[in-house]
């Protein structure tokens, strides 16, 4: 299941809303015809990148021939309005069904051939296009092109009166549209199916992809737009002519496409404004202006590739890395009394092999339990089995790097399922915890089993909510129920929407959740997230199945039956060699969170399961 | 229909066109099959190289003016091709994406060098002036000295590279380096360079085919691009298996040329050109010589 | 044990962000032959590709003769998967620097030049000796180790069977004058005849006293050959063998993945 939030949902939202209000202010003040003519051409530009962007970047099919489809609405526009004196507006309508039927026609030769060999049918393509136009210059105007193509009206009232504003609104509507189009595509089941082929073609074609067709409907889907913009640009400048063919207009648009980035809508939409206003502010250098673009061409595919979307990604990954922080260190000293009134006891920083890490530690006892918390939560998740176990246990919790008040730490290094183990162990040395017993949820229950499979000191395992994985990645879909969990877990950024569906769903909850766990959420690193789940693939699965088969190592496996993430007949028949209960045990009515939602129930069925440690019924 | 000198005259006309082809395309299909990439600035190095020759011929005059003009064209094709290849190409040579990237940069690098050309000598033709006058009789029809020579040279020309390339330890060494990269530096052969060595040399040849273009038609900053879709059209449609493919291949191309111009007219034949191109790359994409590889 | 020519020193590898060896220390002694020994998919050869200087290592050294291939300290990792980080990293270990300091890697299943001949390659392998002297005498044990070779000199490589492919990497990595040869599974998939043949072929250059790393998935052809055995699984070297005490394939399986792998 391929996760999809509806758009008002996700982060995306809030900047897109402000650029469209303000483009569509912006004429109100802007009112000389120069600038207005300038974002008019940002627009048709914006367009016709961010749909080349469907074969180059979407579908990995490197279409040279992309301008041929705005060529031909330009020349359908030209030849329908003045040589066949059809209405302006369905010649306008009719420009991209055209294109749209060349882009058919194109994806015949190129339905089977790979790389290069695209590049070199597209640009034969369109050279024979252009080739054709010339001399049919009859129709065409032949290598002088075609002048006073009809004007677009509206009941009379000219389009490009009082300074072009008809013009403006209606450029500006063809983009937004087709900024509508390319979003519902990427989404769509076609869209997907596009990226899969050009991901793993084999896969893909394996699983019932069928490349000719979706070739065709790729190409197809990126004529639509340039084919009606180009009819738009005809009726704009009155003038078609065949220098749409030539490099330079092609130069432009790729590096349009280039600099906003591949792959993505909005990168294209940036640069769209950023390369035709220099290309408009260089327009009185001539040949210097065709340098200097293709010199931004070259740096940015040599020193920048990602371009400008990915830099705008990174500036706020950056910033969300500071945000992150600064509120955890903010709450280190603000929050502290709230977490021990909580908690019963203060928690304080302990130097670690990975940084610095928030450990609380209570209660008291010969023997001690060590709390591991799950993804983008916290240690005040185990407030009730503080008070329950502190009473004769060391109890111990620790916020996982870039979690709760610890700092965050390097992406690269600290944040794993294996870097997690280790500063539970560094922890465990360093409290003197002797051999604790270790309970861990949901993502802190295979840093559990990680721990234990090292072999590092422990006298019990308990986990919760986490699906045993013996092979990665093929356990993955076995252990878990698909959900749009699943695709949170993982996935670097959290809209606000995001953040409380997460918050809520972790523990149980339709909505809402309680603001420590929804705290939580907020302050998590993405990239602890985002790291975590990468490496899964690095993780030693086997030794932790050895560990858990060979049993010599008590294991307790405690759900909630109405947890809607894993699967629970998979845990039951996993095999495990000394399991309390002889399998999972559940705690009836409990979710993810069995600990938190019906904490009663469960505290008892853990104190249950440490009688059974000591017990001599453990060998069985 | 058509008479036997006309029949014989467009026929010459043809393998003259086929000869600059061949000269340019192998140039191509070197760099293609050494490094993978195709190279758009192809067309731009013809159009500099005629430029550099042009300059030389305007302070030196006569055949030395001529000489002098294509050694040093070619020789400072062959420094411009070798520092190119450091600049757009070894930036990424370890991308995925080599091929694509490669198409953007040497078309970036074909709009400078076209724009350049355009700020130094202006936009007005010109006309580098032949070495030798006169004709040559053949069969009655009577055929230019200097395409004769051209023909020549340009054979003279690819043979000295197809001996380069099999006959001494450099060219095997390049050769090496195209076929399996990582086996060649494992020999200990320094790999950029002989892939700067291999574009140079394109370049190098792109040089001459622009002196010899710039004696027989008019050069412009643009002119590059109509020798590049024609070796572009060669390279495919002879393919790349063996040295002597591309060069068949461009005396098949300038002879359909020559005689579709004189029965099409001059707007029909590119057009014609390109069908033929991509009817190959439909039915034979490896091309009408060869099987599936790529050597040299 | 001599002297070291060839140490590794805690070196670590893999292809980013994959780690694939870790930690791997390991030293040949002068005229010591070395076998490498452990399961497909495991690492072995992604570490011998980075001591030939096909792959970065990742930290870690690579000494040869008492001098360092490799570039210092650790390799820089990425922090922005959008910089085209080839234009901005340096290359830490170079082919053209391993094959100079005399350590020679013979790839696994190698195609090498497929549209030369024999003879053409063979007479491009000695570029990598750099004009040392001995070529010609290697020439003719290379001619003497493999008379197939003279016969199918004017074949191009695409038209040899394996073996005879897996001779002329083995003849192109002799004529590169090694002062260090590693041999990457020379057996690999080649059929019986063949594979005895070139089996005799690596003992004689063993004979020769030519330094040798050599990995092989048959243990007894190992055992004859070898002065130790490391036994190489999960990306480390995990345990090492003398040659008095050659296990059985069986027996070493069992060492690296426990009595039921």
């Amino acid at each position: 299941m391929k996760y999809a939030p509806p758009f008002q949902c996700t982060n995306g939202f809030l900047p897109v809303l402000v650029a469209f209000i303000a483009l569509a202010l912006i004429p109100l003040f802007l009112t000389e015809t120069y600038a207005r003519h300038t974002l008019i051409l940002v627009f048709v530009y914006a367009i016709l990148a961010s749909n080349w962007d469907i074969s180059l970047g979407l579908g990995g099919i490197v279409n040279f021939a992309h301008l041929a489809f705005f060529a031909i609405g330009l020349y359908s526009f030209g030849i329908f309005g003045k040589v066949l004196g059809i209405d302006p507006w369905i010649a306008l309508l009719l420009s991209p069904l055209l294109a749209v039927a060349f882009a058919a026609l194109l994806a015949i030769p190129i339905l089977r051939l790979e790389g290069i060999y695209v590049i070199l049918v597209t640009i034969a393509a369109a050279q024979l296009l252009l080739q054709i136009v010339v001399s049919q210059s009859d129709y065409t105007g032949g290598t002088s092109g075609m002048v006073l193509l009809p004007r677009l009206e509206i009941f009379g009232y000219k389009l490009s009166k009082d300074n072009r504003i008809g013009y403006y609104y209606l450029a500006l509507a063809l983009l937004t549209f087709s900024t509508f189009f390319l979003y519902k595509l990427q989404r769509s089941s076609l869209g997907r199916a596009i990226k899969a082929l050009r991901d793993n073609k084999y896969y893909a074609i394996a699983r019932g992809v069928s490349e000719g067709r979706l070739r065709l409907y790729t190409l197809c889907a990126s004529a639509l737009f340039p084919g009606l913009a180009g009819g738009f640009y005809g009726a704009y400048l009155r003038v078609a002519s065949p220098d749409v063919f030539g490099l330079g207009f092609l130069t432009i648009t790729l590096s349009i496409l280039l600099l906003g980035g591949l792959s993505t809508i909005w990168g294209s939409l940036i640069a769209a404004f950023v390369i035709t206003i220099l290309a408009q502010v260089l327009g009185d250098y001539g040949a210097w202006r065709s340098i200097i673009i293709a010199l931004v061409i070259i740096a940015v595919v040599v020193v920048y590739p990602g371009g400008l979307f990915a830099a705008v990604q990174e500036g706020w990954g950056a910033f969300n890395r500071f945000r992150t922080d600064a509120r955890a260190s903010w709450r280190r000293s603000r929050g502290a009394d709230m977490r021990k009134a909580v908690m019963g006891a203060r928690d304080r920083l302990v130097e670690t092999r990975h940084g610095k890490i928030s450990v609380c530690e209570s209660g008291q006892g010969d023997e001690a339990i060590l709390f591991i918390h799950g993804n983008s939560s916290c240690k005040e998740v185990f407030r009730h089995q503080f008070a329950e176990f502190g009473k004769d246990h060391r109890v111990v919790a620790f916020d996982l790097p870039g979690h709760g008040v610890s700092p965050n730490a390097d992406p690269e290094e600290d944040y794993s399922i294996e870097a997690y183990s280790e500063i539970a162990c560094d922890i465990v040395e360093k409290l003197g915890l002797g051999k604790p017993i270790v309970f861990g949820w949901s993502l802190g229950g295979y840093v559990a089993l990680e721990y234990a499979a090292r072999g590092y000191p422990s006298s019990a395992v308990a986990i919760c909510g986490t699906s045993p994985v013996g092979k990665f990645p093929e356990d993955m879909p076995r252990g878990y129920i698909a959900t749009p969990h699943m695709e949170l877990a993982g996935k670097r950024f959290h809209s606000p929407h995001e953040k409380a569906n997460y918050a809520a769903h972790t523990i149980g909850m339709e909505k809402g959740g309680e603001p420590l766990v929804w705290q939580a959420v907020w302050r998590t690193d993405g990239l602890a997230r985002e790291q975590a789940f990468s490496k899964l693939k690095t993780c030693n699965w086997p030794r932790q199945v050895r560990m858990l088969k060979d049993g010599k190592i008590p294991f307790a496996m405690i759900n909630g039956p109405k947890d809607p993430f894993i699967n629970h007949e998979y845990c039951r028949t996993f095999g495990y060699g000394n399991i309390w209960g002889g399998e999972p045990q559940n705690v009836a009515e409990a979710g993810h969170a069995p600990f938190l939602e019906d904490h009663e129930t469960f505290n008892r069925m853990l104190r249950d399961f440490l009688t059974w440690t000591k017990g001599p019924a453990r060998a069985d | 229909m058509i008479s036997v000198d006309t029949f014989l005259f467009v026929l010459a006309s043809g393998v003259l066109l086929g000869g600059l082809y061949a000269l340019m395309a192998t140039g191509l299909a070197v760099v293609w099959t050494t490094l993978g990439v195709f190279n758009f600035a192809h067309g731009v190095f013809v159009a500099l190289g005629a430029y550099i020759a042009w300059q030389v011929t305007q302070s030196v005059t006569g055949s030395v003016g001529y000489l002098l003009g294509a050694a040093l064209s070619v020789v400072l094709m062959f420094g411009v091709g070798f520092v190119l290849h450091y600049v757009l190409v070894k930036p990424f040579e370890r991308n995925a994406n080599l091929v694509l990237l490669a198409v953007i940069t040497t078309l970036a690098a074909a709009s400078i060098i076209e724009n350049g050309i355009l700020l130094v000598w202006g936009a007005r033709d010109k006309q580098i002036a032949p070495p030798i006058s006169g004709t040559v009789g053949l069969m009655g029809a009577e055929i230019s000295a200097n395409d004769v020579m051209i023909l020549m040279v340009a054979l003279l020309a690819l043979l000295v590279l197809a001996i380069f390339l099999r006959r001494t330890a450099m060219g095997r060494a390049m050769r090496a380096v195209a076929q399996n990269r990582e086996a060649a530096e494992l020999m200990g052969l320094n790999v950029s360079r002989l892939y700067a060595m291999t574009i140079g040399l394109s370049a190098a040849t792109a040089a001459l085919a622009g002196v010899f273009i710039g004696s027989v038609r008019f050069i412009s900053p643009t002119f590059g691009s109509d020798p590049l879709m024609k070796s572009l059209i060669v390279v495919i449609l002879g393919g790349v298996a063996r040295f002597t493919s591309p060069i068949l291949a461009a005396f098949i191309v300038g002879i359909a040329e020559s005689f579709s111009v004189y029965f099409l007219g001059l707007y029909w034949a590119p057009a014609v050109l390109f069908a033929m191109m991509i009817a190959v790359l439909l039915i034979k994409p490896e091309g009408l010589f060869g099987h599936r590889s790529k050597t040299l | 044990m001599s002297e070291a020519l060839l140490e590794l020193r805690d070196l670590s590898g893999g292809y980013p962000p994959v780690s694939v060896f870790r930690g791997v220390s390991m030293s040949v002694g002068e005229q010591e032959s070395v076998g490498l020994f452990g399961p497909n998919g495991h690492g072995k050869t992604t570490l011998l590709k980075t001591v030939a200087g096909l792959i970065d290592p990742w930290e870690g050294d690579v000494v040869f003769q008492g001098r360092r291939l490799n570039a210092e300290g650790k390799m820089r990792p990425r922090i922005s998967r959008n910089f085209n980080y080839d234009l901005f990293q340096k290359r830490r270990i170079r082919a053209a620097t391993v094959v100079e300091a005399g350590v020679i890697y013979v790839m696994q299943g190698n195609l090498l030049f497929p549209e030369m001949t024999v003879e053409e390659v063979l007479g491009v392998a000695p570029l990598a000796a750099k004009g040392r002297s001995g070529v010609r005498e290697m020439r003719e044990r290379v001619h003497h180790l493999f008379p197939r070779l003279q016969e199918r000199r004017f074949s191009k490589i695409r038209y040899l069977s394996g073996g005879e492919r897996q001779m002329v990497s083995i003849a192109v990595g002799l004529l590169a004058l090694p002062k260090l040869l590693i041999l990457d599974e020379p057996t690999l998939g080649l059929s019986p005849k063949l594979r005895l043949e070139l089996m005799q072929a690596v003992r004689q250059i063993r004979e020769s006293r030519v330094p040798l790393i050599i990995v092989d998935q048959n243990i007894e052809f190992l055992s004859g050959l070898v002065d130790r055995l490391l036994l190489f699984d999960h990306g480390a070297i995990t345990r090492e063998i003398d040659a008095a005490s050659m296990p059985s394939h069986d027996e070493a399986m069992a060492m690296m993945f426990g009595e039921s792998h």
